[in-house]
């Protein structure tokens, strides 16, 4: 269990007072002895108030869409910010204040604008990590062990929940898969997102697709799924319902990416996004992201009760068999045939790869 | 040779200005041109900033009464600021170089361990190497010109930053 420190910035051997509101919460250990845990956290960590993993980022709250239309929703100001209070979050209250509003209802155009900025200074992040290298050096050992196992080309590979879909236009711009016979798809609900990512791909001449729908459903159904920081904002029963999806007839492998949670790395995400992001937005759900990022133990425990049929471990955990965390982690899985051929294939970066069941 | 070291240091953290201040405003996958556009913003920044204090410089010499002096002082003040400036853009140079490995991991490492904190303390350098250049000086005109110096090279960044973000601005409101 967790505790928060009201008011105190909480390093292990010092306290130092703060603003109103803004305080850190340090390991389970060191915290215990201090006040008693208000919140259900789950991971024992540090990491200011505002980052509570119990509450929703707010990128996730700013933007509705109606589940079976998929039609944008207009958005109550005030309770997104009751949301927030609950939590006494004051980074993310001052962030939804700023944003106009009209009788109470978030200004959708403003909203728009705002995404846009936050995503493309998301792909940042992205490009420092080489994001898409990382994607594509396991994607074609993926994609040769569905070939060596009879699956012909052409594959959809599906980005859901692409945002503007960096990764689908980094891996049509810079790799030959599309040239292979690999379909490169993008899957969003935010219809904004996806028009800016068909506006980039067309500015480019890339070979890729975007769409405005549920990557899941029949039309858009792909052989390979993969996203990028996606699964931490499914949670609990949505999160199980997320991996039992992707138990599709054509469905023959997934690969996601996400935070890898362990001890400096909210403060590590803090200090970079201060760094690096510029809108208050970005700043608040990067550093939140990575405090509500699932532990491996918890993706591949999840994805091996959600689909039997498939075997799921963690790839890339640590950087080069030691002990040191990546910033990202991926939940990959598999149909259990394809996993000789995708070990095989994996050559030295098998050492990457943890138990696969 | 100690102001022809400055001006190039100067041109460098231009050309860095520059590029940081255009990352994450452009979401395009081919940015090569972006960049060369964002290092020549950088870099024509920096040139205005070297004329202004070049200037400052002529006019401070020109009226000053103890002038072989003062130039002795501004010398002497000048190479003192290298010792500071010069680790500086050399761990910058080094973490640089860091990126041409072809390992991700190394080139994200870098970017985490060492281009992150040498941005973060890159104002604070500034302030640190000025006024450790302008300390014991002797003249007043010195630490003058050290000043004014050093808020130049802090709005290089400020400025080519407000200009990117009012360009992203213009950009994304005629998007939605």
């Amino acid at each position: 269990m967790l505790v928060p420190v009201p008011r105190f910035f909480f390093f292990p051997s010092f306290i130092v007072p703060l603003r109103e509101g803004y305080c850190l919460v340090v390991s389970a250990q060191l915290l215990l002895p201090v006040a008693p845990c208000p919140y259900p956290l789950r991971s024992a960590h540090m990491f200011p108030l505002s980052f509570n993993p119990a509450q929703p980022e707010i990128t996730d709250l700013i933007v509705q869409h109606d589940p079976a239309t998929l039609e944008r929703l207009p958005v109550n100001k005030n309770q997104v910010l009751d949301t927030f209070a609950t939590f006494r979050n004051h980074q993310a209250l001052a962030a939804v204040r700023a944003i106009p509003a009209r009788d109470a209802v978030l200004d959708p155009q403003a909203v728009d604008r705002l995404m846009l900025t936050v995503h493309w200074e998301m792909q940042r992040l992205a490009e420092e990590f080489f994001h898409g290298q990382r994607i594509y050096e396991l994607l074609k050992v993926v994609l040769n062990a569905l070939q060596a196992n009879g699956i012909e080309r052409p594959i959809r590979v599906v980005d859901v929940g692409c945002g503007i879909g960096y990764a689908i236009r980094w891996l049509a711009a810079r790799t030959p898969l599309a040239s292979q016979g690999v379909e490169l798809v993008g899957v969003d609900l935010n219809a904004t997102l996806i028009r800016e990512a068909t506006r980039l791909a067309a500015a480019e001449d890339l070979p890729c697709r975007f769409l405005h729908g549920d990557a899941f459903s029949a039309q858009h159904a792909g052989h390979v799924y993969l996203s990028t920081g996606v699964l931490h904002h499914f949670r609990g029963h949505a999160f199980h319902y997320l991996l039992r999806r992707h138990d599709l007839p054509d469905t023959a492998a997934f690969l996601h990416y996400d935070f890898r949670p362990w001890v400096l790395a909210p403060l590590g995400s803090w200090f970079f996004h201060i760094l690096r992001m510029r809108t208050a937005i970005a700043r608040h759900d990067g550093v939140l992201s990575t405090a509500r990022a699932y532990t491996g133990e918890m993706l591949a425990t999840s994805s091996r009760n959600a689909l039997e049929d498939f075997s799921s471990g963690i790839y890339g955990a640590n950087i080069w068999g030691t002990p040191l965390p990546r910033v990202f982690h991926t939940l990959l899985g598999m149909r259990r045939r394809l996993l000789p051929a995708f070990r095989a294939g994996l050559g030295v970066r098998a050492i990457r790869l943890g138990e696969m069941v | 040779m100690t102001l022809l070291i400055l001006y190039l240091l100067a041109s460098l953290d231009g050309l860095l200005c520059g590029c940081r201040t255009s990352m994450g405003r452009c979401p395009l996958i081919r940015l090569r041109s972006y960049y060369a556009r964002a290092l020549v913003r950088g870099f024509a920044a920096a040139q205005i900033a070297s004329i202004i204090a070049a200037v400052a410089l002529a006019c401070v010499l020109r009226f000053a009464p103890h002038r072989s002096e003062l130039v002795l002082d501004l010398q002497s003040a000048a190479r003192r600021m290298l010792w500071i400036f010069l680790p500086y853009a050399a761990a910058v140079l080094f973490s640089l170089a860091l990126r041409l490995l072809p390992s991700t991991d190394v080139r994200s490492a870098s970017s985490v361990f060492f281009l992150g904190p040498l941005t973060a303390i890159r104002p604070f350098l500034m302030f640190v190497g000025i006024l450790f250049g302008i300390y014991s000086a002797r003249f007043w005109e010195t630490r003058l010109l050290g000043l004014t110096v050093l808020t130049l090279m802090l709005s290089i960044e400020a400025v080519l930053n407000r200009l990117a973000s009012l360009r992203q601005s213009l950009e994304i409101s005629s998007l939605v």
